[in-house]
Formats: C-alpha cells, sequence, structure tokens
C-alpha cells in the first residue's frame, strides 16, 4: 500500500467544503425528510384529515326502528378516504381509476340506559312513542328525545383499536375488547380494563323521517392526542 | 495420459488463480478469510451467529422472489399473495421459507444475544459490535412488523392496527408517530404503500450496511467465547511475567516491581491455579 | 485491513504472549475453513430444510382478507411480541398505557446499548459477574413468563370462536 500523503488544508478548501457541502446536504434531507412527512405535517400542523367529516359530509346508518330495545346493533358505515389514488380530483383528472377507496366502519348504536348501583342496568331511556312509530314525519322535539338517548359508538376499542364485541352473560351484558379485556357498559362508557375511557362517540343527527346520519367525528377532548380513534 | 491433462489443469488452474490474483487481490483475501484461526471449543455454539446470517440472506433471496407476484395495494395484495400461496410454482415453498424462516431468525437472534451476553463477549475491545448487534436486532423486529401488514389479511391487518395505536401513546410524538406510519389519519391505501416501501427498500437498505459492519468488527477482534478458552495463554502470560518481575527484582536490589502485573490481573484469572 | 495480526502464522517459532495479544487466539484454534464452515453449513441446511418442511406442513399463514368492521375478529400478534402485548395489559389508564408501551421498552433498549458500559466486570465467565447473571436470566425469565401469560389468556378468552 502506497505511503499516506496528507495535504493541509486551505481557508478556502475549508469554505468550499462547507458551501457544497451545506447544499448538497440540504438538497437530500430537507426535500425528501418533507416529502415522507407530509401526512404527519398535513394532519397534525395544517389540521386536514383523510375522510371528509365537513358540515355536508353526513352518512347514514339506519333507521330509528332498526335499533334494538334491550340491547346494541352493528351497523357498517362507508366513509370514504381520500388518500393517494383515493382522491376524487385524482381520479377525474386521470379517468383511470373510478374505484372510490371507503374506510369501512362498524358502528355500534343503543339507548342510553339507567346505570344502577353495581354495574346493573335499569331501564332503557328509548323514547316511549318509537313503539307505535311506523315511518312517519318525527316532530323537532321528538327528535330531541332521541337524539339524547341514542348511543351512536365506535366498535375502535379507545386502548389499542382493537373491535369491541358485544357479550352477554347473565343477563346484564357489556362490550368487551378481545384484545386485552377492555370492558364498557351499553352506554359505552368505561367500566373495566386498560382502555384509558369510554368507547368514541361519533357526531350524529336523526332526521325527520327517522334516519340516522354519522359525520367521522369523535367526542375527543381538545389537547389530548391519545383519545383520537387514529385508525379507523 | 490422465497424469498429462491432469498437470495441465493444475497448470490452468494456477494460470488462473494467479492471474486473478495479480488483479484483484482475491486469492489473499479469500485465504484470510478461511484460513482465520477460531476457538476449536464452543464451535457449535458459534454457528448462532451464521446461523441468523443465513436465515437473513433467506429473507433477501425470498422476498426478492416474492416481490415479482406481490401487489402492494389494498384490493389486491391480499389476491396476490393468495396467486402466490395456489398458483405460482413453489409459491407455497417460496413464502413458506419467507415466513418460516422469519420465525427461526427471531428464534436464532434471541439465542445468538445469549449466548453473547452470557459469555461476556460484549467486553472491550468488542462494545461497539455488541451495539451494532442491538440495531440490528431493532432493525428485524420494526421488519417483522411491517412485513405483518402487507398480507392484507385479518391478522397482519389487527396486529398493525394494535401496533400503531401503540405508537400513538409515545409521549410528545404520539400522533406524528402514527400519522407518519398511516399516511394519513385512517388506515388506508397509503398505510399499505408506506409498510411496503419501509419493509421492502428502507430497512433492508440499512440492515445489509449494519450486518458488513457487524462482520467487519467481528473478523477484526475475532469470535470470543468464554474466559477458560484463553486461560493456558494466560497462565504462560503471567508466568512469563512473574519471571520478568523477578529478575528485575535481582536487578534492582530488592525493589519490589509493580508494573503492569496488576494490569493483567484484570484482564484474566488466576483462580484456577 | 487485511495485515496478519501480530504473533499470527509465525508456525514453528514460540510465540511470546504479551497483554496485547493474548486474547488473540484461544488456547486451542481450528482453522475457519474447513471446519467451521462445515458446522455453520450443516445448521444452515437444517434450518432451510426445517423452512422447506414447515411451509408444505404449517404452510405460511393468509387468513380472511382484511375487513376493517368485523366486530368478531379477535386480533392476536405474532408469537414474538407475545410477552410484550402481555406487558401492556398491567398498564390501564392514559398515563400508563404510554409509560408501558412505549417508555419501559425505551429505557430497556437503552439499557442493551449501554450494556458494555454497564457491566465494567473484568471476568467473562458468567459465574464470575452474577449481577449482570442474574439480570440476564431475570430478563429470559420475565419474557418467558410473560409469554406463557399470553398464552393462556388466549386459550381462555371467552368470546374466541
Amino acid at each position: 500500500m502506497a505511503e499516506l500523503q496528507k495535504d493541509p488544508i486551505t481557508r478556502k478548501d475549508f469554505l468550499s467544503f462547507g458551501i457544497l457541502g451545506t447544499i448538497t446536504g440540504a438538497i437530500l434531507t430537507i426535500p425528501p425528510a418533507a416529502f415522507i412527512l407530509g401526512p404527519v405535517i398535513k394532519t397534525d400542523v395544517l389540521g386536514q384529515t383523510d375522510v371528509p367529516s365537513g358540515p355536508d359530509d353526513w352518512h347514514e346508518v339506519g333507521s330509528i326502528t332498526e335499533v334494538p330495545v334491550e340491547e346494541p346493533k352493528v351497523f357498517v358505515v362507508d366513509f370514504p378516504v381520500n388518500q393517494i389514488y383515493g382522491d376524487r380530483k385524482i381520479q377525474e383528472e386521470s379517468g383511470l381509476s373510478t374505484e372510490e377507496f371507503v374506510v369501512e366502519s362498524a358502528i355500534w348504536l343503543s339507548w342510553q340506559h339507567e346505570i344502577l348501583e353495581g354495574g346493573e342496568y335499569g331501564q332503557s331511556y328509548r323514547p316511549a312513542f318509537l313503539d307505535d312509530y311506523d315511518g312517519g314525519t318525527l316532530t323537532q322535539a321528538q327528535i330531541e328525545e332521541i337524539q339524547g338517548n341514542l348511543k351512536v359508538l365506535s366498535s375502535s376499542c379507545a386502548h389499542l383499536g382493537c373491535p369491541v364485541r358485544w357479550i352477554v352473560k347473565e343477563g346484564a351484558g357489556e362490550f368487551l375488547c378481545p384484545c386485552h379485556g377492555g370492558i364498557y357498559n351499553i352506554n359505552g362508557q368505561y367500566v373495566g380494563g386498560p382502555p384509558p375511557r369510554g368507547m368514541y362517540e361519533y357526531t350524529y343527527e336523526v332526521r325527520e323521517d327517522g334516519r340516522i346520519y354519522v359525520r367521522h367525528e369523535f367526542d375527543i377532548e381538545e389537547g389530548l392526542d391519545v383519545q383520537k380513534p387514529y385508525v379507523i | 495420459m490422465i497424469g498429462r491433462i491432469r498437470s495441465q489443469a493444475v497448470d490452468t488452474s494456477k494460470f488462473v488463480t494467479d492471474w486473478m490474483e495479480h488483479r484483484t487481490g482475491i486469492v489473499t483475501m479469500m485465504e484470510h478469510f478461511l484460513y482465520e484461526p477460531v476457538p476449536k471449543r464452543g464451535a457449535w455454539l458459534y454457528t448462532l451467529g451464521s446461523a441468523t446470517l443465513f436465515t437473513i440472506v433467506l429473507q433477501f433471496l425470498t422476498g426478492i422472489l416474492l416481490l415479482f407476484y406481490y401487489v402492494p395495494t389494498t384490493d389486491h395484495a391480499w389476491d396476490s399473495i393468495n396467486y402466490i400461496m395456489t398458483e405460482a410454482y413453489f409459491g407455497q415453498m417460496i413464502r413458506g421459507i419467507h415466513y418460516w424462516s422469519a420465525n427461526f431468525l427471531l428464534v436464532v437472534i434471541g439465542l445468538h444475544m445469549a449466548q453473547v451476553f452470557f459469555s461476556g463477549g460484549y467486553k472491550a475491545p468488542r462494545e461497539l459490535n455488541w451495539v451494532v448487534g442491538v440495531v440490528l436486532l431493532l432493525l428485524v423486529i420494526v421488519l417483522a412488523f411491517t412485513g405483518y401488514l402487507l398480507r392484507w389479511d385479518q391478522d397482519g391487518f389487527w396486529a398493525s392496527v394494535v401496533g400503531m395505536k401503540i405508537g400513538s401513546y409515545s409521549p410528545f410524538v404520539g400522533g406524528p408517530t402514527i400519522h407518519f406510519l398511516l399516511g394519513g389519519d385512517v388506515i388506508g391505501p397509503a398505510t399499505l404503500s408506506r409498510f411496503f416501501a419501509i419493509h421492502v427498500w428502507l430497512l433492508p437498505a440499512v440492515l445489509a450496511p449494519f450486518i458488513g459492519i457487524h462482520l467487519y468488527l467481528l473478523r477484526r477482534h475475532g469470535v470470543f467465547g468464554n474466559e477458560f478458552e484463553y486461560s493456558d495463554r494466560l497462565a504462560k502470560l503471567h508466568e512469563r511475567q512473574r519471571l520478568e518481575s523477578y529478575e528485575r527484582y535481582e536487578e534492582n536490589d530488592g525493589q519490589p516491581y509493580m508494573g503492569r502485573r496488576d494490569r493483567a490481573d484484570r484482564n484474566g484469572d488466576e483462580d484456577e491455579e | 485491513m487485511y495485515a496478519p495480526a501480530t504473533g499470527k502464522g509465525k508456525s514453528g517459532q514460540e510465540e511470546i504472549i504479551t497483554e496485547e495479544n493474548v486474547f488473540e487466539r484461544p488456547d486451542e484454534t481450528i482453522a475457519f475453513f474447513p471446519k467451521q464452515v462445515l458446522y455453520d453449513l450443516f445448521i444452515s441446511t437444517l434450518i432451510l430444510i426445517a423452512c422447506v418442511v414447515l411451509s408444505y406442513v404449517a404452510p405460511a399463514p393468509l387468513t380472511e382478507p382484511a375487513d376493517p368492521a368485523t366486530v368478531t375478529y379477535v386480533p392476536r400478534p405474532e408469537w414474538f411480541f407475545f410477552f410484550y402485548e402481555q406487558m401492556l395489559m398491567f398498564f390501564p389508564g392514559y398515563a400508563l398505557i404510554g409509560f408501558g408501551a412505549v417508555v419501559v421498552p425505551t429505557i430497556f433498549v437503552m439499557l442493551l446499548f449501554a450494556l458494555p458500559w454497564l457491566d465494567r466486570s473484568p471476568h467473562y465467565s458468567p459465574l464470575k459477574r452474577p449481577f449482570a447473571t442474574v439480570i440476564g436470566l431475570l430478563v429470559v425469565v420475565t419474557v418467558v413468563l410473560n409469554m406463557l401469560l399470553a398464552v393462556s389468556r388466549i386459550i381462555n378468552f371467552p368470546g374466541g370462536e
């Protein structure tokens, strides 16, 4: 091997190294970082979301008559997602893909129940007029009574996002998360296990024809990042 | 006749090796690699490291093969894997090797780590090789995690959902972490693309050079077993030092020589003697 | 890089052992090739054959296509995440989930990185550095115990059809 040769580094060399290194380094780090961190910038800094949840983005769940009296029922709602090729604008421009990407979400609907001491369920707060409701037009007062007592819950467990199920054991039922055993009552309130809070509740509205509509928006306290369901 | 052919063959092969050696130095390099003395005792234990390397090589190989059929989109990922499993020639075997050698890899890595830990192989001057090893372990774990979603089946999907939710509980960076992994704020096509890019390009590209460093440092310092493998040499060293210090003791008119002896004691143990 | 280290390859003449080269080669050595290579190849072949056999006996799993709207599926991690998953059970609530799921593993990894500087004992044999050995065994036992707990929890899950 040849002898090593160590030439002195002049001031000019040093400056050149600095300038060239900065240019190359900046081009090779900043744009790539912004490129892959795009979703983080869009969601955390600009506050955008992939699922449109503006005032016009209501999605139908079902009819008020389909919600059973004593137990919750699961409904599936497809929320459209604007991610990569799911973006409708891009699809229209290209004219190639017509498939709209949706995120299917399981939604639990239940009537709020009175919770007795010891966790037993008392009476259901289901409005009495629904017993002989046949799908006609609801009055504003009736809608408000329904909206005060209907629970629209995400199936995504508040702990780690597993799909919670309704389990009936000895009379009273409960929502059980199959992953780590989080338990919620019929109102979606936290009962036991590791979850930090109750089940996520969707923003919903009941319209005059007795149908329920939801938006992809949850009851989240401002400032607590861990409260978001994130995944679905 | 046969003898002539044989001698010609010998001449030809010698010519070829000499030619290559002169231009690339590959013969010296190969000799250096192949004839390195390694500890006789524990030779089977040291196969854990090479088994790790072998399973990683299997991962690279079968991973590249799977890419010939795999489609990283939410609507076709599952179908393409189903195609590999049912239609492609030896598809079940290629994917089986990818899957099973990944499982073996994690077992073997655990054993390899335990062996290095309990034999003290991370001690000076091999600290940095341990650090590189931990980096490799983390890379392999993240590879295992990201590979799981690519199937886009129930198992992989929900395990990834849970994994990403765990990330969202990170202090201070929880939101950005999960948004980075999701490629948005819900699981969707961007999530699969990201996991694909991370699993197939980013992490293997990082893994390979770290494996290179790991092997380079290994050859530089040699494999290391237990301290008793060096007991003969330590005994010889101590004996020589004892004689030397005794000579100096005489030369210095009875002044005791307290020199390097102490350091040697720290390096090895004489308890057996 | 490939320059032979001092004291090596001088067969015939007695090697002078100094503190610098005492750990350079063990007492009894074999050449890497062919014996060690053969051992390595033996294990590697064994693993490869096991992979091939297993890929037909127990094919790589591919369950139903992902369904985000399921309410009957029971998510399970891979076996090597069992112990970690089980650990999450012990950390309920806002503050503790983040602590157990992220902070504790991060600290553990940091300790793993720092191990060569934490264990300053000059000894190599596990018997002569009991502290490190006990810690190591404790980690192994914890991982295995947690794994068993997770397995028993999965087997006993009430709704698991």
